[in-house]
């Protein structure tokens, strides 16, 4: 499984980037929005973690592109300031799910889980119907 | 270049926190009293719109009216003494000619027996009973023949009186004499005609009764308490109301003899009278007629009182449909501004709403972000010591983790801190205080160290005249301090910082200009709100503006910004020399 972790607080990114590492996960850090569309151009990414507020592109933007460009991949939000309206928002423009800042790090590996499978089976019915074919 | 004015709309001496509730009613109640104001203004205006025009017409009308009526009144008069007086003329013209009929009788004239004189006295009263004798005079004066109510008159001799020697010396054909007592002893006046017969004069003379001659100038009389009078050139009264005056007594008014006819006002016995006279041509009399002014202009002022009323009430129904219109006008307006009110206040109390939402998101965010910081980092040293990781939890790998907790920490109070700043409980200290000594003193010591380390320039083009104004230098400080740092941070690599200021207007302006990366259009627009920032995470809070732009709205003050991407900005600090705000 790859993770691409999307941050412009780089102690959060590199904290949390260090204990999913140690927990065999394939982490790969990015400060941006922009960083990480680059990045997902010329990588194949499982789960990505983005921030909802950073400079430049903001997190809303940023899912969208990755949404456009790599459909498969599963995106969960990182909100400082969680509202039923901004999950309810970023869901509806197709993330996975959404958790709040401070992050409980059982709680997004758990989700990082959830998200993994329900990729695996998007995966396996899309190969399924090319198979039909 | 891209330009922003924050100005402030807020009242002076109200502290920038934001507010829950919105009370209107001050707002309502302050519409109302303008509305009153406003009613009663406009029903002054449009009244004296109308009145006005109305009243100096009517005054110019009245004028006109007034003269018009008064010179009428005068004609009148003099038409009326004019008139009689022909009247008059007429009757002592025929009486003149019944007596020089008589010489033209188929009687014989040349004598004056009884029986003629009787029959003349008869043919006389026949013509008018105004006649009382009549006598018969010779060339010597001597009354040969006499008839009439006194007989010792017979052979009385005239030779002395004027007229007869008006008479004798061929001035004229007749003469009337003015009123007198004569031999009789009782008031009259005598008519003569002169008659040459076979070269001697024979003079008829008849005498008329004053009292009868009354009668006749009363029947001619015309209108309402007219006095008529006749006076001889003298003065002195012929015929007169036995009220007004005394037969033979001296008249008040005289007119003037070279005036054959005229009117005066002059002050009577009943107040202003207004009196026309005439000359008569039979006789050296005047007729003078007179009436109480207030009678001549009865009708003029009776015509002034309908004219009064009827303006009264055109103007009372004039103010009564003004009022009622203008009232349900502005009735009407005030219910729209009121509802525009309370629609104002609602707005006013949702965008508050709003900011108070910007800004709960704003804090969350900024405090979460370091409180995530230290949940994670607590997670990293957590698996440090967890033997099943197999990490190397030496003091130095746990330390430099401890010192990412204690940074967030710092940077999370740092936060709270700054809010505090913003909220501004503390009371301001106001100083007099130079503006140009203030910006010398902010970039001193440390922060000029630190412009020298970043090769930053700083230039100072300060007008050295500026007044002492009355401000906390504390927080103007502060104010500065935050522009200068926004523009050192804008600048990476070599660049220059300009501080200027200048007099303008009674506003004091505090312009600080970067060389620096500038900003866009849509940063411009966001650089006033609370937690916006363009820096990196962790070096600016975003609330150095927000708190600038409020400590100089609290001074009545205007806080501007001009930016252009790649060329720098221009902030410019206009603060009031007249200080009546709260910093």
């Amino acid at each position: 499984m790859k993770i691409l972790l999307v941050d412009d607080e780089d102690q959060f990114r590199e904290s949390v980037a260090k204990q999913l590492a140690v927990r065999n996960y394939t982490v790969s850090e990015v400060s941006s929005g922009e960083d990480a569309i680059e990045f997902i151009h010329q990588n194949n990414i499982d789960i990505v973690i983005l921030d909802m507020r950073m400079p430049g592109m903001s997190g809303a933007e940023t899912l969208k592109e990755i949404k456009k460009l790599s459909p498969l991949t599963e995106i969960i939000m990182l909100t400082g300031h969680a509202t039923v309206n901004t999950a309810m928002e970023t869901i509806k423009m197709g993330a996975f799910d959404y958790i709040p800042k401070p992050v409980k790090l059982d709680e997004l590996i758990n989700k990082i889980e959830d998200a993994y499978r329900k990729k695996e089976l998007k995966e396996k019915k899309l190969n399924n119907r090319e198979n039909g074919k | 270049m891209n330009t922003i004015n924050q100005t402030n709309e807020k009242e002076p001496g109200k502290k920038p926190e934001v507010q829950l509730s919105f009370d209107c009613s001050d707002g309502v109640a302050k519409t109302k009293k303008d509305f009153v104001r406003l009613r009663y203004l406009l029903i002054a205006g449009v009244l004296a719109c109308f009145i006005i025009p109305h009243i100096l017409l009517s005054a110019y009308f009245h004028f006109q009216f007034t003269s018009t009526l008064k010179t009428t009144g005068k004609y009148n008069l003099e038409a009326l003494a004019k008139s009689q007086r022909n009247t008059i003329d007429l009757f002592l013209l025929e009486r003149k000619m019944n007596i020089r009929n008589l010489f033209y009788n188929r009687m014989d004239t040349s004598n004056s027996s009884k029986d003629k004189m009787l029959y003349y006295l008869q043919t006389l009263k026949q013509n008018s009973d105004a006649f009382v004798d009549v006598g018969f005079l010779n060339e010597t004066g001597l009354q040969t023949g006499y008839a009439g109510p006194f007989p010792e008159l017979l052979n009385k001799n005239y030779k002395e009186e004027k007229w007869f020697r008006t008479l004798a010396n061929n001035e004229k054909e007749y003469f009337i004499t003015d009123i007198y007592l004569g031999f009789r002893n009782k008031p009259h006046f005598t008519i003569a005609v002169k008659q040459t017969i076979q070269d001697k004069m024979n003079i008829i003379r008849a005498t008329i009764d004053p009292d009868k001659f009354y009668m006749f100038l009363r029947s001619i009389s015309k209108g309402k308490e007219v006095e008529t009078t006749l006076i001889n050139n003298k003065g002195t009264y012929q015929i007169v109301d036995p009220d007004s005056g005394n037969l033979l007594g001296k008249s008040s008014y005289m007119p003037s003899l070279d005036i054959l006819s005229g009117v005066k006002e002059i002050s009577g016995k009943t107040g202003k009278e207004l009196t026309a006279h005439a000359w008569l041509h039979e006789t050296p009399w005047a007729l003078i007629i007179s009436q109480p002014l207030r009678l001549v202009h009865a009708q003029m002022y009776k015509t002034k009182y309908i004219m009064t009323i009827s303006l009264v009430i055109i103007i009372s129904l004039l103010a009564i449909v003004v009022w009622i219109v203008i009232g349900r006008l502005v009735k009407r307006a005030q219910i729209i501004a009121e509802n525009s009110h309370h629609l104002q206040g609602q707005l006013i109390h949702a965008s508050k709403l709003a900011s108070v939402g910007e800004l709960a998101t704003g804090i969350a965010h900024e405090i979460n972000n370091p409180l995530a910081i230290i949940t994670s980092t607590t997670g990293v040293v957590r698996d440090l010591l967890n033997p099943e990781f197999n990490l190397d939890p030496s003091p130095e790998n746990i330390n430099k983790e401890l010192d990412i907790v204690d940074s967030a920490a710092f940077r999370a109070s740092g936060i709270t801190k700054q809010l505090l700043d913003f909220g501004r409980k503390n009371k301001p200290e106001r100083i007099l205080s130079n503006i140009n000594d203030l910006l010398d003193k902010t970039t001193q010591g440390v922060k000029k160290h630190q412009f020298d380390v970043e090769n930053i320039e700083l230039i100072k083009n300060y007008d050295p005249n500026l007044p002492e104004i009355n401000v906390d230098p504390d927080r103007i400080g502060q104010v500065f301090l935050n522009l200068i740092n926004n523009a050192g941070d804008a600048i990476s690599g070599k660049g220059k910082i300009t501080l200027s200021t200048s007099l303008k207007d009674r506003f004091i302006k505090i312009m600080i200009q970067d060389n620096g990366h500038g900003m866009s259009p849509d940063q411009i627009e966001e650089i006033f709100n609370p937690f916006f920032t363009t820096k990196d995470p962790g070096k600016g809070t975003g609330l150095g503006l927000s708190i600038s732009l409020s400590i100089i709205d609290a001074m009545n003050g205007l806080l501007e910004v001009q930016s252009l991407p790649g060329q720098g900005s221009l902030f410019t600090v206009s603060l009031p020399v007249d200080t009546s705000g709260n910093a």
